[in-house]
């Protein structure tokens, strides 16, 4: 359980996190999106105590990150892949950290063998690891101390396919396990397969916390309309727009309906005697509703989003 | 073993392994072989030749190996304090410090980890290089270099003690500047450049207030000096400089984010 409250973090006059009140609850895996700049990634530092909040409060289990004496076996966290010195191994790295909490070193083999490095992968020094293998040997850090709470921000970032199944699947068996599972991704589609429930910051402000189903059901399904008539299809949009549906034109054969249901547009287009090609409706996915809610707290406009914000 | 000291025992465990995983750790130390090597030499024929040249004004007469081995230290040292600069600086370039952070919450038991580890590194190879040192100055000091057994360990030891404190000065200065160029800058400065500036005109009230630096104070406890102040109080001195480093580095870790 992750526990959030009025947590605010401002550096100069910028918020970079805005009084933001969350629980992350165990057994589920929680997504944790928003904008380049929104704040996710100083949210996960101020929760392992590495940022000082301005104010309010992250705690873990209930207690400050600080106060935890041994914290590997209560939190796990892999913040950034890069961060290993370029001459330590893989293992030295590991075993580093499992010193540091009285963990015994044959852990560091289990766990390098759960994310799948094998002796060779361990032994190489830092620099040369891929941004891949620099994720896995940083989630078998996470999973060191065998912690009831885990975050990972944004754990696919270089990872081939394979490995991008194996991480989802993997947070998938921690949460089932009843594990806290607070994951951070600009890859919405990502999110769609892997989190029960969404947590969506914009401006450091929360936008959203709620199951996944409803942030996507909440938005808006589109319903496509293709006619080899063109004027049959001008009569029909005019309908529609009478109706006080939302009608776009993508060419001359073909609509995009807002705000009526491909049941309604069929109808409409039976009573007209407009001859169809296509009458489909498009479930919006997690990437529109996503646009949709952050539309107004983009930080860097002119594009769509991408990469893990500092 | 309660909690507590298991844990710092840990961080102790953790630290070392950081260390001595990095090849660089091992360079280092070579390095300073070298160095004392090349120093003691040296210092060893300026010593012979002042006693063989034309010139009688600046016959030393017999010289000890201790004292060689303290003169090659002021050099050695910038080598040496690499290891407690490096054991901080480069978590903060490398960004493993949130990883360390994160294993071990407590700044203060960080740094106390990494000095100790530090210290007890730095000790053990300022043993090293003052026997290195020792044995290659005696020879080419031949007839005119001394060296009792029970002085010559002494200041083999007071070597090893000033280097592993002028290591944790560095380690403590490092944690609080965070990039290794400012604080061997810094360490420069406080070690010799400002010192020698008080000092040059030598004025009494500048020599005083130079006497205090942690250089000048380290070299009146490995000379053994009485004057200005008697042997222990040079080393109270360098230790405080040291403790005062780790207070700094630690109010740093502290207060700023990481």
């Amino acid at each position: 359980m992750i526990t959030l409250r009025g947590l605010t973090k401002r550096f100069g006059s910028t918020v970079a996190v805005d009084a933001l009140t969350v629980d992350i609850a165990p057994g589920r895996v929680t997504g944790f999106l928003g904008p380049n700049g929104a704040g996710k990634s100083t949210t996960m530092r101020m929760i392992l105590g590495l940022d000082r909040p301005t104010a309010g409060q992250a705690l873990v289990g209930g207690r400050a990150y600080r106060e935890l004496r041994r914290p590997l076996h209560e939190v796990g966290a892999l913040l950034d892949a890069r961060a290993i010195h370029p001459a330590r191994s893989g293992r030295a790295h590991l075993r580093a950290m499992a010193h540091s909490n009285g963990i015994p070193t044959r852990r560091v083999d289990e766990v390098l063998d759960t994310v799948g490095l094998d002796g060779r992968a361990a032994a190489k020094p830092g620099r040369t690891l891929s941004l891949g293998m620099g994720q896995r040997l940083g989630i078998a850090g996470a999973l060191l101390g065998d912690p009831p709470v885990l975050m990972f921000d944004e754990p696919v970032n270089g990872l081939d396919p394979d490995g991008v199944r194996w991480v989802r699947q993997l947070m998938r068996s921690l949460a089932d396990e009843g594990r806290t599972i607070f994951v951070s991704s600009h890859l919405m589609s990502e999110m769609q397969l892997t989190a029960d429930q969404l947590v969506v910051i914009g401006r450091g402000r929360l936008l959203a916390d709620e199951p996944i189903g409803e942030v996507i059901a909440r938005s808006t399904v589109a319903v496509r309309v293709r006619s080899p008539h063109p004027d049959g299809l001008a009569a029909l949009a005019a309908r529609l727009t009478a109706a006080g549906a939302s009608v776009e034109a993508a060419d001359r054969n073909e609509l995009t309906v807002t705000g009526a249901t491909a049941d309604q547009v069929g109808d409409l287009a039976h009573e007209l005697g407009v001859r169809l090609h296509e009458l489909s409706a498009h479930a919006a996915s997690l990437e529109q509703a996503f646009m949709e809610l952050t539309a107004d707290s983009v930080e860097y406009a002119g594009g769509p989003t991408g990469g893990g914000a500092r | 073993m309660s909690t507590s000291t298991s844990t710092r025992h840990g961080a102790v465990a953790a630290e070392w392994t950081k260390l001595s995983s990095v090849r660089s750790t091992w360079w280092t130390a070579l390095a300073g072989l070298l160095v004392m090597a090349a120093s003691a030499g040296q210092l060893a024929i300026y010593a012979a030749n002042d006693n063989t040249n034309d010139d009688p004004t600046d016959d030393r007469g017999i010289v000890t190996v201790g004292s060689v081995l303290i003169d090659s230290v002021e050099l050695t040292q910038y080598v040496v304090l690499a290891l407690g600069l490096l054991a901080i600086t480069a978590e903060f370039t490398s960004g493993t410090i949130r990883t360390t952070l994160q294993c071990t919450p407590s700044r203060g038991r960080v740094l106390l980890a990494k000095a100790a580890v530090a210290g007890a590194v730095t000790f053990a190879l300022g043993l090293l290089l003052g026997g290195v040192g020792a044995l290659i100055a005696r020879p080419v000091l031949g007839e005119w270099g001394s060296a009792p057994a029970a002085d010559t360990i002494g200041d083999i030891v007071a070597v090893a003690t000033y280097l592993a404190l002028i290591g944790v000065l560095a380690l403590g200065l490092g944690a609080a500047l965070r990039s290794a160029v400012l604080t061997l800058t810094v360490l420069l400065a406080t070690l010799m450049i400002v010192p020698l500036s008080l000092q040059e005109p030598d004025i009494d009230v500048l020599n005083r207030i130079a006497d205090v630096f942690p250089g000048v104070a380290g070299g009146h406890f490995l000379a053994g000096d009485t004057e200005p102040y008697p042997r222990l109080v040079g080393l109270l001195l360098l230790a405080g400089w040291a403790a005062a480093a780790l207070l700094l580095g630690r109010a740093a870790l502290r207060r700023r984010d990481a």
